[in-house]
């Protein structure tokens, strides 16, 4: 029988070891002189990075654009679960797998085909409004806090979108039921039930979606910087970048900063969401999501949502794959489509490094993201049923690694494990893309157990089932959809992973964001693209097949009414 | 000039006594680099197939190259038998101890200055010149000379590196007035504040630069000749200014070299005429060996100087300098 504080204790001292270590690394690093992580005691680097005039400008486009991110994320997430479902909308399986096709891009491709699309000079779209409305200059610049906000927010939708729709789909009938006896429409029960219930994922969503666009660098670098607007991670990389010898310890210390907004998130979060038993929707009594009929409204909707998966998440995708094809960066001409070759292709493809990346990468994504969701699956027990400071403890500590700035946390592996075995390894990878991606396992599953009520649990053990036996007869069933989430999180995220990656692997142990790196920082755009519509393809892939799987052993059933 | 030569030629002889044995180096079986540089596998291949050593290629980002060489040495896994970068990062680890002297006999005929420290070998100038979209710029209005980028014709239409914190654009820039380039310091203020007045597109480094240029989105990049080969068949050229400007690459042997011999024979491999002919016909690189250059048309004939050593305090403060004129609105 597993009692809770032992089971705490233990994942406290796991998830610790997996993610403080590189944090204590970074920390000793912002206080030490010279380049590496013990030299002699100093306070000149905080002292540098935190007395920069520019500082407070940057820290307010840093608050705008993660913000603003969160919103877009969540907001079209919400509207595209609801739809998925909740309704009768036709081609609900194309739009599910299209919400979490950003996911599987690399970041910094999905940002240079937007650049493509809304650059003010040339955009691809841009060309074509001021064509057809006869307009004299570019009615987008993408170059711009905005363009930063709609492509941060679009990579992020997958991650908002596998949080809320299955909590989305574990929605108790009776509650919207209740409603609508009063008398109240389906959008008053919209507003004033579901949404309200569906608080704990919202805000999960929102605040995963704050947490991570704060440490991104793919948008702020290629959206931000060509329009001079600077966020944390890209001022922490002119830290860095302004002269050879870069200095980690005062990209750390910068770096703090974020770490403490992310507590600070977590435990807010905590906070609002203290009473957990409001937010429960699936209890002893009978639990069957319904299904909302459109009616004659089922088209216009599937336009709609048709047109926003076309625009935002389809078509850049199609920019990538005629990337792919034309010889060196093109606007859309006859020449351009004259000239198309599958040579980039066959470039990547016979390339040996590439073929070992893929096969080191899929290995890493399979493998890892099943470790990952079922350290995950405990982790998120502790933290929704238990509820202790200890288990508050254990949240913030899953979200250590994952909140540091990309560019930095890296290099806290690197002092971290060289100090290990394990350094040059695929070991080193496979533990640091788990501990730094933990809370892509955690989130959906814990919006999940929030909603289980303890009833269920409670009924198992009194028919005598142990607390291991109950975890996997009655909960893991019902958390299916929170497991394929975390799951198709986690391994799109290890296929596609960077940060890591660029500082760990080694000849032998490349990875796919090697590959990614190299041919990113060669210029070489065509491969580039090829290399990441392989990826979207593999992802895709992975993602059907465990969705299948899900649905398979889920015993959770959705009626249509 | 004559005691230079004299010392150089003693140095040579001196290190040449320990000059890649190559029985020993095929016992160690193969030499780890670490760089980052292009498209340089054929070369490692080249040099795996004809020394009969497996060349290894570990590339780092030169963002992390200093703090990952450092972290692995310190801790005593430092896995590099060669190390090639900037010659700054370079001198860095020359003294950090992460470096060893050895003087290649492949070096024969480098100038002078290429070889006037004992450890590390310049081989190469990372070259920086305008480069343009030779399909929308017409040859007339192809920039002749430095100040032609300050033309306001060419306002929005240039993009380059964020020259408050490119290390290298910010040493191009600093470069061009020390090597007096421009008649006067005057004329060289005049030139960046005419170029800031242009409103440059920023990127992070040089790599992105050719892509908006190639697809028309800006007409004319500071950017590397390089990417007239590694690029092709963009339509990309490069503007014909003199001088042109860089920052010296080296290459040197790892003190703690987990395979010595095998990493001397990598050098000397390296340095030889047929490995930099490779260097420039492959990657479009500017090499140092004699009679060697990239077939990019007129750079044979073109002027290309080093650029002084710049410490990173002088970087940084220069960067803020461009900053205030370069983010002025």
């Amino acid at each position: 029988m597993i009692r809770k504080p032992t089971l705490t204790t233990t994942l406290i001292t796991i998830v610790g070891f997996l993610t403080v270590c590189p944090v204590v690394m970074l920390l000793f690093g912002s206080f030490s002189e010279g380049f590496g992580s013990f030299g002699q005691f100093t306070t000149a680097k905080y002292i540098a990075a935190y007395t920069d005039p520019a500082l407070l400008e940057i820290l307010w486009n840093t608050v705008i654009f993660t913000f603003g991110s969160a919103a877009l994320a969540t907001g079209l997430a919400l509207f595209l679960a609801y739809m998925n479902t909740r309704t009768n909308i036709p081609f609900k399986g194309l739009f599910g797998v299209i919400s979490i096709v950003p996911m599987m891009i690399p970041h910094i491709l999905f940002a240079v085909s937007w650049a493509l699309l809304l650059n003010p000079s040339n955009g691809i779209l841009n060309r074509l409004l001021m064509d057809v409305f006869q307009l004299s200059s570019a009615p987008f610049n993408v170059y711009s806090l905005g363009g930063m906000i709609l492509v941060e927010g679009l990579l992020d939708l997958p991650i908002a979108y596998l949080i809320i729709a299955p909590a989305m789909s574990a929605f108790d009938i009776a509650l919207e039921e209740s409603s609508k006896v009063c008398g109240a429409s389906t959008l008053r029960t919209l507003m004033r039930v579901t949404l309200p219930v569906l608080r704990p994922a919202i805000l999960a969503s929102a605040i995963l979606v704050v947490v991570r666009s704060l440490a991104s660098f793919a948008v702020p670098s290629v959206v931000g910087m060509p329009g001079r607007i600077y966020v944390l991670a890209t001022h922490i990389y002119r830290s860095i970048s302004t002269g050879f010898s870069a200095d980690y310890g005062k990209a750390a210390a910068l770096g703090m900063s974020a770490l403490a907004a992310s507590i600070t998130l977590i435990y807010l979060y905590r906070y609002l969401t203290a009473e957990s038993g409001k937010f429960v929707t699936i209890s002893s009594r009978g639990f069957k999501p319904s299904l909302i009929d459109l009616k004659g409204k089922r088209y216009p909707f599937f336009a709609v949502v048709g047109l926003v998966s076309f625009v935002l998440i389809v078509l850049p995708v199609v920019v990538l794959f005629y990337t792919s094809l034309v010889p060196y960066s093109m606007v859309p001409s006859a020449k351009a489509f004259s000239m198309m070759s599958f040579k980039h292709w066959i470039d990547v493809l016979k390339d040996p490094i590439s073929v070992l990346s893929l096969k080191n990468s899929l290995t890493l994504g399979v493998f890892g993201a099943t470790l990952g969701v079922a350290l995950a699956i405990l982790i998120a027990y502790v933290i929704v049923k238990v509820r202790t400071p200890a288990a508050g403890i254990l949240e913030s500590l899953s979200f250590l690694s994952f909140s540091f700035p990309g560019i930095v946390i890296g290099v806290g592996f690197m002092w971290f494990f060289v100090r290990t075995p394990l350094y040059s390894t695929m070991w080193a990878l496979l533990i640091g893309y788990i501990a730094t991606y933990l809370p892509y396992g955690i989130r959906p599953l814990s919006s999940a157990f929030i909603q289980i009520h303890s009833h269920l649990e409670e009924s198992s053990r009194v028919c005598g089932a142990s607390s291991f036996q109950t975890l996997r007869k009655i909960v893991i069933p019902l958390l299916i959809p929170g497991i394929v989430s975390g799951w198709i999180l986690m391994a799109t995220m290890f296929l596609r992973e960077l940060t890591l990656s660029v500082v760990l692997s080694r000849p032998g142990t490349e990875v796919l964001a090697v590959q990614i790196l190299r041919y990113a920082e060669d210029g070489l755009w065509g491969k580039l693209s090829a290399l990441g519509i392989i990826m979207i393809g593999i992802s895709s892939t992975l993602v059907l097949g465990v969705t299948y799987l899900g649905r398979r052993f889920s015993r959770v059933e959705v009626v249509d009414r | 000039m004559k005691k230079v030569s004299l010392l150089v030629m003693s140095m040579f002889l001196v290190a040449s006594a320990f000059a890649a044995d190559i029985d020993k180096a095929k016992a160690e079986g193969k030499a780890n680099l670490y760089a980052n540089i292009t498209a340089i596998e054929p070369l490692m291949e080249s040099f795996t197939s004809t020394q009969g050593v497996e060349g290894i290629y570990t590339r780092i980002s030169t963002s992390k190259y200093l703090a990952t060489v450092l972290t692995e040495h310190d801790a005593g896994k430092l896995q590099a038998d060669v190390l090639q970068g900037p010659l700054p990062i370079l001198q860095t680890l020359k003294d950090k101890g992460v470096l060893a002297p050895y003087r290649s006999p492949s070096a024969v005929g480098y100038p002078d200055w290429a070889l006037a420290d004992d450890t590390i070998v310049q081989f190469g100038i990372e070259y920086v010149a305008p480069i343009y979209n030779k399909e929308l710029v017409k040859p007339a209005d192809v920039p002749k000379r430095y100040e032609d980028l300050t033309d306001p014709k060419w306002r929005d239409k240039i993009v380059m590196p964020d020259p408050a914190t490119h290390a290298t654009t910010i040493s191009w820039l600093v470069g061009l007035k020390e090597s007096k380039v421009f008649a006067s310091d005057e004329a060289w203020m005049a030139f960046v504040k005419g170029l800031a007045a242009n409103k440059p597109m920023f990127v992070k480094s040089f790599s992105p630069t050719p892509a908006p240029v190639e697809s028309g989105e800006k007409l004319i990049a500071i950017s590397m000749p390089k990417y007239i080969i590694t690029k092709a068949p963009a339509p990309l050229d490069w503007a014909h200014v003199s001088p042109l400007l860089g920052s010296p690459r080296g290459i040197a042997l790892a003190a703690k070299a987990p395979h010595p011999n095998a990493a001397r024979l990598f050098i000397d491999f390296w340095l030889s005429k047929n490995a930099m002919q490779m260097l420039a016909d492959k990657v479009g690189e500017y090499v140092l060996a004699p009679g060697v250059f990239p077939p990019i048309t007129g750079i044979s004939d073109a002027k290309v100087l080093p650029i002084r050593e710049l410490s990173d305090e002088e970087i940084a403060s220069w960067g803020e300098k461009f900053k205030t004129i370069f983010y002025a609105k």
